[in-house]
């Protein structure tokens, strides 16, 4: 018996070999390793120790502070509302007994799954100066000429929008599921005391919700603070038109491979995850028992 | 202890809707919607109308662009300055014969399904292995090693974008050419690859439906004088074909779309995937609308294709995953 539970530890560390051995080499090896890095003067390869020289200098950055991170926390504060609100309506309307709504849920969520780089590139025509969207609003008598990406006053406003409508299909699936955990005794109490959609709703629903709207808030909040895929597309490795789609993770892959300081690069990536952790660790000591279902 | 709780952590989180998702076989369980409120019935037509108005009305605007882009994947260029038409004045197909052949993106689509390919493949074997040993086989420090992985999600990708880098693109070649292989471009390349073999996600979708798995296949197993190996790969695997579905298509989509890794990583022009050509192709050419909206179409179409016909996998795959970027 002895030999059949050492047998079976041994088969089973086997079969964990391999991915425990990635995750530590890919994962937890570069958390150690990123730390060390910040701590040099490091260029493509290992420079002078300066020991905490990069922070120092990450503390006085102009471009840092006046644009990376406030582009990041201004498309952050923003977006996250917006898409919570599109995603929990879009929830709320397809939790309907309909016809048709695994289409409408699938339609609502494809554009969630399909490339950033394919969805920038079809706002970037919409967008254009001779585009669809300044069409359409030239037939409202509204004249816009300009490219929605290319003035440094529109284009973060049409990112927020463009991300808004993207990742709210996301968050409409984990609403959804928060709703349908919510029992239909409920409802039909509230239609008893003959309360209208909208009050069952607000009065209701809503609060009901509230360990859903942490989940969704946190989720969506950690997502934006690591925003890069539709500055890097819009705005290249600068974040431009004039830094206004700079965000701190662009900025990051703006320092390790523009300026090519992969000491200071690190640092940055230290200060970003030290923020981003403690907005985790402060949602799970105030909400610990945040769940969607 | 088949099925002690998950510890509490943002993948955790969704547990439920996975198992859930997977289990139902499409339709979302019905019945939970308010049932129809007494002596309104007027009231309530005029609201189901309003509703399918709404609903329509807002997957035609989610529509209208993918479907615009499709139009102008049709035209000429000179048709898409000449005044508004929904549909092209003249069809033509040289929009996707010059980026496939012109701009390499026949190449890029190449390289795109080798990495997703290669990386789905991995996924589904070192995630349900691990998967399975975490959810059935006993071992010392098995759920300390188990929180670790999970552990893993909290550790973001920028992060890991410097260690990483030096590590794939200054450490191993070195390494590599001490065995006498200086083939750079090979590291390069395999690098996307080398640091997408497993995810947490995968593993801990496997371990979760490997739970909710009866014993009694695996008792007979044994009995028949099965090892843990011919358990895992004969009467596990079958059975799990459901996650295994999810993980794989997961996996792809995750690949097939991911932008900063191949940017971070892919050196040479000629190993750039789909969306890192597509985010070049518009710095430069900056006009070509009919050309950059075939890219676009090209790239979307493998995954709009898995998801006409894989739905609810992808439901069960970003519960899974969280929210990207």
């Amino acid at each position: 018996m002895g030999s059949e539970r050492l047998r079976e530890s041994l088969v089973g560390y086997g079969f964990i070999a391999l991915p425990m051995a990635f995750f530590l080499l890919f994962f937890i090896f570069p958390l150690g390793y990123a730390f060390y890095i910040s701590r040099y003067n490091w260029g493509i390869f290992k420079g002078p120790f300066v020991g905490w020289d990069n922070y120092r200098e990450l503390y006085h950055d102009s471009v840092f502070w006046h644009h990376a991170v406030r582009n990041t926390l201004v498309y952050t504060i923003t977006v996250v509302p917006l898409q919570m609100a599109i995603g929990l309506g879009l929830a709320v309307m397809v939790n309907n007994t309909i016809r048709f709504r695994t289409f409408f849920r699938a339609g609502f969520y494809f554009p969630s799954l399909a490339s950033s780089a394919a969805i920038v590139s079809i706002a970037t025509y919409i967008l254009a100066s001779d585009g669809l969207l300044n069409k359409v609003l030239g037939q409202l008598g509204y004249h816009h000429t300009d490219a929605w990406f290319a003035q440094t006053s529109t284009v973060l406003p049409s990112i927020i929008a463009l991300n808004a409508w993207t990742t709210s299909g996301t968050l409409m699936l984990f609403y959804l599921a928060a709703l349908q955990s919510i029992s239909v005794e409920v409802y039909e109490a509230a239609a008893i005391d003959g309360a209208g959609a909208w009050r069952t709703f607000r009065k209701i629903t809503f609060p009901l919700l509230k360990p859903a709207h942490f989940f969704v808030a946190v989720v969506s909040i950690i997502g934006a603070l690591q925003m890069f895929d539709q500055s890097f597309i819009i705005g290249g490795t600068n974040g431009g038109p004039n830094y206004a789609t700079m965000t701190v993770l662009l900025y990051l892959y703006n320092r390790a491979f523009y300026g090519v300081q992969f000491g200071y690069a690190a640092a940055v990536g230290l200060t970003l995850f030290v923020f981003i952790f403690t907005v985790t660790l402060i949602q799970r000591l105030l909400f610990g028992k945040a769940e969607v279902a | 202890m088949a099925d002690e709780p998950v510890p509490r952590i943002p993948a955790a989180i969704p547990a439920t809707l996975v198992a859930e998702e997977l289990a139902t076989t499409g339709e979302v369980a019905a019945g939970t919607a308010p049932a129809g409120i007494p002596g309104r019935e007027r009231g309530d037509r005029i609201r189901t109308v309003v509703t399918y108005v709404a609903l329509f009305g807002i997957t035609a605007l989610f529509a209208i662009p993918f479907l615009w882009s499709v139009s102008t994947s049709f035209r000429t260029i000179a048709d898409t300055v000449s005044g508004f038409s929904i549909l092209p004045h003249h069809w033509t197909t040289i929009g996707y014969h010059d980026v496939l052949h012109k701009y390499h993106f026949g190449r890029y689509t190449l390289n795109s399904f080798i990495i997703a390919g290669t990386v789905t493949v991995t996924n589904l074997f070192l995630a349900s292995i691990g998967g399975y040993a975490f959810a059935r086989l006993k071992f010392p420090g098995r759920e300390a090693l188990f929180m670790l992985v999970l552990g893993t999600l909290m550790i973001p990708d920028q992060l890991r974008l410097v260690p990483l880098y030096q590590m794939l693109v200054n450490m191993l070649p070195k390494w590599v050419s001490h065995v006498g292989w200086h083939d750079a471009s090979f590291v390069n390349r395999n690098g996307v690859i080398l640091i997408s073999l497993v995810s947490a996600a995968s593993l801990f979708l496997m371990r979760q439906y490997f739970l909710t798995i009866p014993r009694d296949l695996e008792e007979a197993a044994k009995l028949d004088g099965a090892g843990y190996f011919k358990t895992y790969w004969r009467v596990m695997l079958p059975l799990a074909g459901p996650a295994l579905a999810a993980v794989a298509i997961l996996t792809f989509q995750g690949s097939w779309n991911s932008l900063f890794w191949p940017a971070v990583l892919l050196q040479s022009e000629s190993q750039h995937t789909i969306p890192l050509g597509l985010t070049y192709f518009q710095q430069v050419y900056t006009t070509l609308w009919p050309q950059l909206m075939a890219a676009s179409v090209t790239a979307i179409l493998p995954i709009l294709v898995l998801f006409v016909f894989f739905q609810r996998y992808f439901v069960a795959g970003v519960a899974a995953s969280g929210v990207k970027g």
